[in-house]
C-alpha cells in the first residue's frame, strides 16, 4: 500500500464520516428547535461553537439565523467543512482510489457528489428540510453498507477504518458537548421535561435512543447517556467502540508487516496518545468523568484524537 | 444519394431523410441504400426503431457515463475541467473478413515500428543503409539521445500502440498516424461496450460481437512478460501524471482492471540503480513501469529538470536493466509525422514483406521542390505539424480561410522541417444521432458524420490485438476533426465473430 494512497483512503473515509455527523447534528438541532421554544436570539449559535467555526461564520454572515446557518453547514463552498465540501473532498480523494475500492462504492460516492453539486437553499424550505436530511442520512448508510460489504479486510479497508473511527470518536465527543454549549440547563430544569427531551435528541442524533432504551429502559440519565456514547464497547457509535476498531485496524496493518507479537507490542508503543486514550475509555467510569467535569473530559477526547491522527500520519501516511 | 431501402420496401420515417454524405464512404449503407456486409442485422433493428427511442438511448447512455465517472479532463476549458466523452449509440460494425486483414496489417506495422525504434537506439542499420535519412531521425524532436544503448527485455520498446486508421472514399482502410508513446482511449472502448451491452443486449447477442474485456488482462500479460530476468511474480505499477491529466480516468481504470498500483512521481524513488515505491511499510521494488507520462517528464535528471511528475534516476535504472518501462523512452521517433512517410519502407526492410495497410501519401516539406509544389496550391492539402498530436495545429486546406492559409504558409517557410502535407482524405461517414435545429425547434435526427478508428496492438512475448477499437466521430456537421479535445464523440465498434 502506497503512503499517498493510504492517506487518500484515510481522508475519504474521514470526510464522509464528518459529513454524516454534521448532517446528524444539524438535523437534530433543527428538530429540537421545532419541538422546544428556543431560548435566546441565536438558537443556532451553539452548533457553531461545537465545531469551533464561530469566527469563520461571523466573517461571512450577519446573524446566525436558520437560513444562514443551514447554508453555512450544508452548502457553503467557503466553509471547508460544509457537508457539500466534505463530500467533494471525499470524492476527489476517492478519484485516486478507484483501483483500491469497489466500483460500487465509487459510483455511489460519485452520485452523491453529483447530487450535492445541484443542492440549493430551496432544499431548506419547510417541510422539505426533513426529507432532505433523511435522504442524506440514507445516502451515508448506503455508502457505509457498500463499503462494509464490498471491500476485503485489507490495508485499504483498514486505512479507511482508521480515518472513519478517529472522526467518529472525535465527533461523538463533540456532539455530547452540545450539553455544555447549548443545553446547559438552569438548575431547576435538570431532570425536567426539557432536559430529558434534549438528552433524547442527543441520543437520537447518534441513532442511539433505541439502543439506550434496550440497555437502560425508559429513564434517561446523564451518566448513562455518557456511558453509552463514550464508554460502551458494544454500541457502534461510541468513542470506545471506535477506538477498539481503530486498534484492530492498526494491529492488522502492523501484522501485515510482521507476525511476531513482540514487534506488535513494539508498534503499539509508537502510538502513545492512542494507548493513553484507549486506557482511559476502558477503565474510567462515566460517573468519574462527570464528576471531574464532562466538558473537560470531552475536550480531552477531541485533543487526544488529534494527537492520534498525528501519530498515524507520522508512522504510515506522510510521504515526504 | 440513394435513400434507405428496407426489405419491406418503403423507408421508415426516421431514416427517410437520411442521405449518405457526398463523396465519402458510408460505413453502414451502400450507394443503393442497402446495409453493407455484416451490418444487416444492426441496420434492420435500427430501422425498426422510432425516433423517440434514439433520443432516449442517447440520454440513458450519457446518464450511465456520468454516474460511472467515465470522464476526461479538458485543458484550457474554463467551465470545470471534467467532461464525459460524448457517445453515439449507433454501433460501427466491422465484419470478420475485413477485421482479419486489418489485424494482420496492424501486427505487421507495429512489429516493424518496434524494430525501427530498437534499431535507431541500437545498431542504426536502417540509417546506415540509407532507408531512412539519418538527419531526419537525429533532428526529430522526439529523438532521445538518452535512450541510446538501453536494451529492454524482449527487445520491446513499444508495448502499446494505438494506430489511427481512416477509411477513404474507396472503402479501404489507410493508416493516418501511429501512436506509440502513451496512446490513450482504450478505456472508452471497454466502457462503451459496458454501456452498449445494457442498451442493446438482444441486438448484440444476435450479431455475435467479439468481446473487448480481455484487454487489461492481455496488457498485464505483456507487462509481466517483460520483467527483467523473467522474474515470475514481478511488481508492476502504472505511472500517472495525476488527477489533472486528461486521461486520468483511463489510468485509474487500467490499474484497477489489472490490479496493479497506480503511482505518481512522488510515490517513486530510485536508489542503487533500482526503482522503488514508497509503501506504508517502507520501500518496495518496482520491476515494470507502465508509464503514462511523456518522456520529457519521466526523469528530471535526464529530461526536463523542472518536472515534478517523474522520478529522478529512472533512466539509469533502465540502463542498468533493473526495471522495464512501457512504452520505452524515445519511442516517439516512430510516430513522428515525417518518419511516417518511411513506414512502408521500414516494413519491407525489417520484415521483407509488402505492407498490408497503405499509408496516406505524404510530402516532406523540407524538400525544396516538394515544398514549392505544395505551397503553390496549399488549399488542396492537409498540413500537419510533425511534433504535435491530438489534432492540434492541423490545417485542412479546402476548409481553411485565407488568413489561416497565409499563417501556415509563413510557418512552413520559417521551419519547413516541422510540417508535412497530405492530400485531403475524405473520411468515411456513419449514421449518427444528432440534434438538429435549436431552441423549441430542436429535434433528434439521424445524419452521416465522419468517423475514424483507433485499434490497439500490444507487444509482449507475442503480439495481441484488441478485437475492436475506438471509433471516434466528428459530431459537428462536415467536420473532419474527431479528437475528443475538439468536440469529437465516440461509438462502440463491433468486430464480428468469424
Amino acid at each position: 500500500m502506497l503512503r499517498r494512497i493510504a492517506s487518500h483512503l484515510y481522508w475519504t473515509a474521514r470526510n464522509l464520516e464528518r459529513a454524516e455527523w454534521r448532517a446528524r447534528l444539524v438535523d437534530v438541532n433543527y428538530h429540537l428547535l421545532v419541538e422546544t421554544a428556543p431560548r435566546g436570539t441565536e438558537p443556532w449559535a451553539p452548533l457553531l461553537a461545537i465545531f469551533g467555526e464561530r469566527e469563520l461564520f461571523a466573517a461571512r454572515y450577519a446573524t446566525a439565523d436558520e437560513d444562514s446557518v443551514l447554508n453555512f453547514f450544508v452548502l457553503d463552498l467557503e466553509n471547508p467543512n460544509s457537508i457539500r465540501n466534505c463530500i467533494t473532498t471525499a470524492r476527489n480523494n476517492a478519484q485516486s482510489l478507484r483501483p483500491y475500492i469497489s466500483s460500487e462504492l465509487w459510483i455511489d460516492l460519485n452520485s452523491l457528489y453529483l447530487d450535492a453539486q445541484a443542492w440549493t437553499p430551496r432544499l431548506f424550505i419547510s417541510p422539505g428540510v426533513f426529507a432532505f436530511f433523511s435522504e442524506l442520512k440514507d445516502s451515508f448508510y448506503r455508502i457505509s453498507g457498500i463499503l462494509q460489504t464490498t471491500i476485503p479486510r485489507d490495508p485499504a479497508y483498514d486505512f479507511m477504518q482508521i480515518g472513519m473511527m478517529l472522526e467518529r470518536a472525535e465527533d461523538v465527543a463533540r456532539m455530547l458537548d452540545v450539553k455544555y454549549h447549548f443545553l446547559l440547563p438552569r438548575l431547576e430544569d435538570v431532570g425536567g421535561p426539557i432536559d430529558l427531551l434534549q438528552w433524547a435528541a442527543v441520543l437520537r442524533s447518534a441513532s442511539a435512543l433505541e439502543a439506550y432504551r434496550k440497555l437502560h429502559g425508559n429513564a434517561i440519565e446523564v451518566d448513562k447517556v455518557v456511558g453509552i456514547l463514550v464508554f460502551d464497547p458494544s454500541f457502534p457509535r461510541s468513542a470506545r467502540f471506535s477506538l477498539d476498531q481503530l486498534e484492530v485496524s492498526l494491529g492488522r496493518i502492523a501484522a501485515e508487516r510482521s507476525e511476531s507479537s513482540q514487534s506488535q507490542s513494539q508498534s503499539r508503543a509508537q502510538f502513545p496518545a492512542l494507548q493513553e486514550l484507549s486506557a482511559a475509555l476502558k477503565s474510567d467510569r462515566s460517573a468519574h468523568a462527570l464528576k471531574s467535569g464532562l466538558h473537560q473530559f470531552l475536550i480531552h477526547i477531541q485533543d487526544a484524537c488529534a494527537a492520534i491522527s498525528d501519530e498515524v500520519f507520522g508512522r504510515y501516511l506522510r510521504t515526504d | 444519394m440513394a435513400a434507405i431501402v428496407l426489405e419491406t420496401g418503403s423507408a421508415p420515417p426516421v431514416w427517410a431523410a437520411y442521405k449518405s454524405g457526398t463523396g465519402a464512404f458510408d460505413e453502414m449503407l451502400d450507394l443503393a441504400g442497402s446495409a453493407r456486409s455484416g451490418c444487416q442485422p444492426t441496420a434492420k433493428a435500427l430501422f425498426a426503431m422510432p425516433l423517440d427511442w434514439f433520443a432516449e438511448i442517447s440520454e440513458r447512455a450519457q446518464h450511465m457515463f456520468r454516474r460511472m465517472g467515465v470522464t476526461f479532463n479538458v485543458y484550457g476549458g474554463s467551465d470545470g475541467t471534467e467532461r464525459i466523452f460524448p457517445f453515439d449509440p449507433i454501433p460501427r460494425v466491422i465484419d470478420a473478413d475485413t477485421w482479419a486483414t486489418l489485424e494482420a496489417g496492424l501486427v505487421q506495422r507495429v512489429r516493424a515500428l518496434n524494430m525501427f525504434v530498437g534499431d535507431v537506439y541500437g545498431e542504426g542499420n536502417i540509417l546506415a543503409d540509407g532507408i531512412v535519412p539519418r538527419d531526419l531521425v537525429l533532428g526529430c524532436p522526439q529523438f532521445r539521445r538518452a535512450a541510446a544503448g538501453i536494451k529492454p527485455p524482449l527487445g520491446n520498446f513499444i508495448t502499446v500502440a494505438g494506430i489511427d486508421l481512416v477509411r477513404g472514399a474507396d472503402g479501404r482502410f489507410y493508416v493516418l498516424e501511429d501512436n506509440v508513446r502513451t496512446p490513450s482511449g482504450v478505456s472508452y472502448v471497454i466502457e462503451n461496450r459496458v454501456v452498449m451491452t445494457r442498451l442493446m443486449p438482444d441486438l448484440m447477442r444476435s450479431c455475435r460481437v467479439r468481446s473487448v474485456e480481455r484487454y487489461p488482462a492481455d496488457l498485464l500479460h505483456c507487462l509481466i512478460e517483460q520483467a527483467p530476468g523473467g522474474k515470475s511474480n514481478p511488481t508492476i505499477a502504472l505511472l500517472t501524471p495525476g488527477p489533472f491529466n486528461s486521461a486520468f480516468f483511463e489510468h485509474v481504470f487500467l490499474s484497477q482492471q489489472m490490479g496493479i498500483e497506480l503511482v505518481e512521481g512522488q510515490d517513486l524513488v530510485c536508489a542503487d540503480h533500482k526503482l522503488y515505491m514508497k509503501t506504508v511499510h517502507g520501500l518496495r521494488q518496482v520491476d515494470v513501469l507502465y508509464r503514462r507520462i511523456d518522456d520529457d517528464f519521466a526523469d528530471p535528471l535526464v529530461f526536463r529538470s523542472d518536472s515534478m511528475l517523474g522520478v529522478a534516476g529512472l533512466t539509469a535504472v533502465l540502463r542498468a536493466g533493473n526495471a522495464a518501462i512501457a512504452n520505452g523512452l524515445g519511442t516517439g521517433i516512430a510516430d513522428d509525422k515525417a518518419i511516417y512517410a518511411f513506414t512502408p519502407a521500414m516494413i519491407r526492410y525489417y520484415l521483407g514483406e509488402e505492407p498490408i495497410l497503405p499509408i496516406v501519401e505524404t510530402y516532406l516539406l523540407r524538400d525544396r521542390e516538394v515544398r514549392e509544389e505544395v505551397l503553390a496550391s496549399l488549399e488542396r492539402y492537409v498540413i500537419k505539424p510533425t511534433g504535435a498530436s491530438g489534432g492540434y495545429g492541423v490545417v485542412i486546406g479546402p476548409k481553411a480561410s485565407e488568413d489561416e492559409l497565409a499563417h501556415v504558409r509563413e510557418l512552413i517557410v520559417a521551419d519547413p522541417c516541422a510540417f508535412i502535407a497530405q492530400p485531403v482524405i475524405q473520411l468515411s461517414m456513419h449514421p449518427t444521432i444528432v440534434s438538429a435545429g435549436s431552441g423549441s425547434g430542436a429535434h433528434t435526427q439521424i445524419a452521416p458524420r465522419h468517423v475514424d478508428f483507433r485499434p490497439f496492438v500490444l507487444l509482449g512475448a507475442k503480439p495481441r490485438v484488441l478485437a475492436g477499437g475506438l471509433t471516434r466521430v466528428a459530431l459537428k456537421e462536415g467536420s473532419l476533426i474527431v479528437n475528443s479535445s475538439q468536440g469529437g464523440g465516440s461509438k462502440d465498434t463491433w468486430v464480428l465473430e468469424a
